[in-house]
């Protein structure tokens, strides 16, 4: 009987470690973006709000670019021909703006962040 | 392109500018040579040359937040140097002339990491153009450009630096480090939440719709005193905290100032 209230016991405690943990250890949700001829491609992204997303870019041209956006306090240089992670938010509902540094003219995007129900809709 | 070239490089040389112009006049002021000017530019150029070629590589690492993590430790470096910095210019302040040529190792030692961070960036962008020689000619002008107002800035500031009272100065010189540190630490902090080596819970305020970080004004504080429209709670604290630091090491450095004073009467 004590045993197997000492295996209930542990049983317990796994699974309120497993759930008190899981958020932490969740992966965040990703997303890709895909600069070519100096675009964003897609040139807006919508992501759910108030949660963190790792996004991926992807520097298809030969030159390099610098992702960048003040309303989001980023800024990373992606050298031609390879991959940058940034990690946003998590964000209030709103527009996110961002543009490449080096071609500010044409390159040129938008981040929307959505509650999880308008998201659904 | 030209304009955009303009824009780029003064952003990049601006925040060193202002760096190197500060100490000029702090080590005028403490009546420091300034031969350690020259020798850190040539060190940070040589770095940021080799930064910026090895660039791609960098950023590849620790799961493609290379690129954060180094520039981080580069800021977080220079914070580190300014601290000890503030207390050995408080300090130096009454007893001029006097030991120690740990000060112009400091300020070189922390505009050669300045350099090299902004040069490497300068470098990767003319770079790229390297290939498309259509651009090369408007990119290049552009940067000369670029750069020549950021100097052009840095020597205003320097000249207005030179011009206060003495009594004035010391105070403006402390102020302006310890606003520098705490822009850099500050950078720093974002750029660890960008690697995701720091998680924040979102913004505490946003300014962005009276001041936009994009505004001439904005980039202005952002290079002087490391302007954030929409900071977290984390990087608010960070940023006071190492004001507080630089602060306190400035006082103590006045403090032992007037404990020096006492022995040599």
């Amino acid at each position: 009987m004590r045993k197997l209230l000492q295996a209930r016991t542990r049983l317990l405690v796994t699974t309120l470690c497993c759930l008190l943990l899981a958020p932490s250890f969740a992966a965040a949700p990703e997303f890709e973006i895909e600069i070519r001829n100096h675009l964003f491609q897609p040139d807006t992204l919508v992501i759910p709000a108030n949660t963190k997303v790792k996004l991926i870019v992807y520097n298809r041209d030969a030159t390099p670019e610098e992702f960048e956006s003040f309303e989001l306090n980023r800024e990373k240089v992606i050298l031609g021909g390879r991959k940058a992670i940034i990690f946003i938010g998590p964000l209030a509902p709103g527009e996110y703006p961002f543009f490449g540094e080096f071609n500010p003219q044409t390159a040129l995007g938008t981040i929307i962040a959505k509650d999880e129900s308008d998201a659904a809709e | 392109m030209l304009l955009n070239s303009v824009i780029i490089v003064l952003r990049e040389v601006l925040e060193a500018a202002l760096l190197i112009s500060v100490f000029m006049a702090t080590s005028r002021y403490l009546g420091l040579s300034n031969r350690w000017v020259i020798i850190a530019l040539i060190l940070g150029g040589i770095g940021a040359a080799a930064y910026g070629y090895l660039l791609g590589p960098i950023s590849e690492l620790l799961d493609g937040v290379g690129q954060e993590v180094g520039n981080a430790t580069l800021q977080l470096a220079t914070f580190l140097l300014l601290v000890p910095t503030a207390f050995q210019v408080s300090r130096r302040s009454t007893l001029a002339g006097r030991h120690g040529e740990l000060l112009p190792l400091l300020m070189a030692a922390a505009v050669m990491l300045a350099v090299v961070r902004e040069g490497a960036e300068i470098l990767v962008y003319v770079s790229g153009f390297w290939e498309v020689r259509d651009f090369l000619s408007a990119v290049g002008v552009g940067s000369l450009i670029g750069a020549c107002i950021g100097l052009s800035v840095g020597v205003l500031v320097y000249f207005l630096l030179v011009a206060l009272p003495a009594k004035r100065a010391l105070l403006a010189y402390g102020t302006l480090l310890l606003l520098i540190a705490a822009g850099m630490s500050l950078q720093a902090t974002a750029l660890l939440i960008q690697a995701d080596w720091i998680s924040v819970t979102g913004a505490l305020w946003n300014t962005s719709a009276i001041l936009p970080e994009d505004s001439l004004v904005g980039q202005l504080l952002y290079a002087f005193v490391g302007y954030e429209a929409s900071p977290s709670a984390t990087e608010v604290i960070v940023y006071v905290s190492s004001m507080a630091v630089v602060a306190v090491a400035f006082l103590a450095g006045r403090s032992r100032n007037r404990g020096g004073a006492g022995n040599l009467v």
